[in-house]
């Protein structure tokens, strides 16, 4: 069972009159099987709490830990390791490598995890999100929403544990949105991971388990 | 190097942009360094023609042997398996009307240089006003048979056989006896070479002994040349460095997000690192490549009187030299890259 745990989390950017409290005192837990969705107005703290559950950025105060062990007494190379097999990063830009095909994006992945996951996997991912015919073409060829979802499938690719994605939906018109979270949703289920997502997208709250809210770094559970 | 084969097909504009600049800062290399060693040859290939390593001249002449005359006494107290050189600079004609400045060299015909001579074509012979001579008279028109007639004398030097590489400061050498250049010099001996290098108890006062290869360094006009051009290919090595740094330098710029957004995902800094040096060599190699190959084209559709060698250690030399250079110029970029935040560039 893999679980995700902030612990009185704080995160303040800058010093004296610059100073900013980003996240105010985080406590947060996330256990398998579950679709965790993160709702706020825009500068609330979102992608700080994302990044910060990913081991992107270190929180001022307080810990995270990931399946038991605190992300910040990791090493570099060892957080390097765990963002590599066991997190899924679907962020808000820049996902994809721009001189790499699609199909290139999911070689690339199999060369640094030194795996040969099937192409049937691959092929499979990329029907399910509707982008089977892409798998030639490169990135300044696609719509930002074929975009997103190729970094949707890149990051479902390597089977992770977790699953974060920062506006997965943000280029999406709601029929695509729908589906992309059905997916998110099916894989918490049947494969028992932690997917939490962040947006602003409220159509979305009805098909998580659970719902926080983030208002000015201070977060709450709203549903 | 999955990243860095893709992304090199993908630009093949930029990255054959940068090979470009590395290929003709190389060639200019290549041709710069060829014409260095070219040039010192002809200053010095009859010297290392001799194979031999130390030069006892006069005190007063500062290494050169056109200055330097030695007194019979101080030839005498020398040991005797020494060769005995004279030194005569002049204009030779043909009868035929052709013309060569040349240094004249008298030595005996027992002495281990002469036994050394490699000859061509015709015979090692000096006898009777005979010579041997560079094979630049050859290439020049000049015939075995041919009568050299010196200027400003009436001496007549049948040429016997042609020797190879017989250069002295950028003039074909001329090796007669000491008899035969006796009328010229008024048998002055300017020099005694030896194969060994002499105790210091055993040169006479008044004399000096140098190695060939400072003797070599001291022939006018050879190190002031050299360092010209040791200045000119050290600057061409700063400036393929700075070219390098400053192109590979945009080019991570323009790619950081992108490489924050893989260290995100999990690619170790490694990796990208080893994938930007992996760039930098394969640009310079190919760069190196086709400059060796331009250079040596070059060298041989120059025509002969341009003293360009391109060999082996000159090519290797600059080849390594530049891909070093190019390995230095991803310091900067690879700096970058360790320094990349992925937290920076998702940040939003
Ligand atoms: N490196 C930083 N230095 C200073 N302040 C920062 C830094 N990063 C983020 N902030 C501030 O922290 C706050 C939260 O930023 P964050 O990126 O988490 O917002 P967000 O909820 O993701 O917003 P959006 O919906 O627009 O993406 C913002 O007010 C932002 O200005
Ligand atoms: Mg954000």
């Amino acid at each position: 069972m893999s679980n995700l745990i902030f612990e009185s989390v704080t995160k303040v950017f800058g010093e004296g009159s610059s100073k900013y409290v980003a996240l105010e005192n985080i406590n947060f837990k996330a256990e398998s099987g579950q679709l965790i969705l993160v709702v706020g107005p825009s500068g609330s703290g979102k992608t700080t709490f994302l990044t910060i559950a990913g081991g992107l950025q270190t929180p001022t105060e307080g810990d995270v830990k990931i399946n038991d062990s605190t992300i910040k007494s990791l090493s570099e190379k060892q957080q390097t390791k765990l963002r590599l097999e066991k997190i899924g990063f679907v962020l808000q830009s820049y996902n994809l490598v721009p001189f790499l095909t699609v199909e290139e994006q999911f070689k690339l992945v199999d060369k640094l995890k030194k795996q040969n996951l099937t192409e049937q996997k691959m092929h499979e991912l990329l029907s399910d999100l509707g982008l089977l015919e892409l798998l030639k073409k490169y990135p300044n060829q696609l719509s930002g929403g074929q975009k997103q979802r190729v970094a949707i499938a890149r990051a479902l690719y390597t089977d992770p544990d977790y699953i974060l994605a920062d506006e997965p939906t943000a280029a999406l018109d709601t029929d695509r949105s729908m589906k992309v979270i059905e997916l998110l949703r099916d894989l918490a289920h049947k494969r028992n991971k932690i997917i939490i997502v962040v947006t602003h997208d409220l159509r979305l709250k009805n098909t998580a388990d659970k719902v926080y809210q983030i208002i000015d770094g201070k977060m709450q559970m709203i549903n | 190097m999955f990243l860095a084969i893709k992304e090199m097909l993908h630009e093949k504009l930029r990255y054959s942009l940068i090979v470009a600049l590395i290929f003709l800062v190389s060639y200019l290399l290549i041709i710069l360094t060829g014409l260095a060693t070219g040039l010192a040859n002809l200053n010095k290939a009859a010297i290392n023609e001799w194979d031999a390593s130390s030069i006892v001249l006069n005190s007063d002449s500062e290494g050169r042997l056109q200055q330097s005359f030695l007194s019979q006494d101080e030839v005498a107290s020398l040991p005797n398996n020494g060769t005995r050189i004279s030194q005569y600079s002049t204009l030779v004609k043909s009868e035929n009307g052709l013309k060569e400045n040349t240094q004249l060299v008298g030595l005996d015909s027992k002495s281990f240089i002469f036994k050394k001579l490699k000859i061509t074509s015709g015979s090692k012979n000096i006898r009777n006003n005979a010579g041997v001579v560079s094979d630049k008279f050859k290439s020049d028109g000049f015939q075995i048979g041919d009568h050299l007639l010196v200027a400003n004398s009436s001496l007549r030097i049948k040429i016997t056989g042609f020797t190879p590489r017989a250069t002295l400061s950028a003039l074909p050498v001329v090796y007669i006896s000491p008899d035969t250049i006796q009328p010229l010099n008024k048998g002055v001996t300017n020099a005694v070479v030896f194969r060994n290098k002499l105790k210091n108890s055993k040169i006479p006062k008044g004399t000096n002994q140098l190695s060939i290869s400072s003797f070599i360094k001291k022939l006018p006009g050879y190190s002031a040349q050299q360092l010209t051009f040791d200045f000119m290919i050290a600057f061409l090595y700063i400036i393929i460095l700075i070219v390098i740094s400053i192109f590979l330098y945009i080019l991570t710029v323009q790619k950081l997000p992108n490489l924050g957004v893989l260290k995100a995902q999990g690619v170790s800094t490694q990796y990208l690192i080893l994938s930007t040096l992996f760039q930098s060599f394969i640009i310079s190699v190919i760069g190196v490549i086709i400059a060796i190959i331009l250079g040596e084209i070059t060298a041989i559709t120059l025509p002969s009187e341009v003293p360009i060698v391109i060999d082996k250690s000159n090519i290797i030399v600059t080849g390594i030299g530049i891909i070093i250079m190019s390995l230095l110029g991803a310091l900067i970029p690879i700096r970058q890259i360790a320094k990349v935040d992925p937290y920076k560039i998702i940040g939003g």
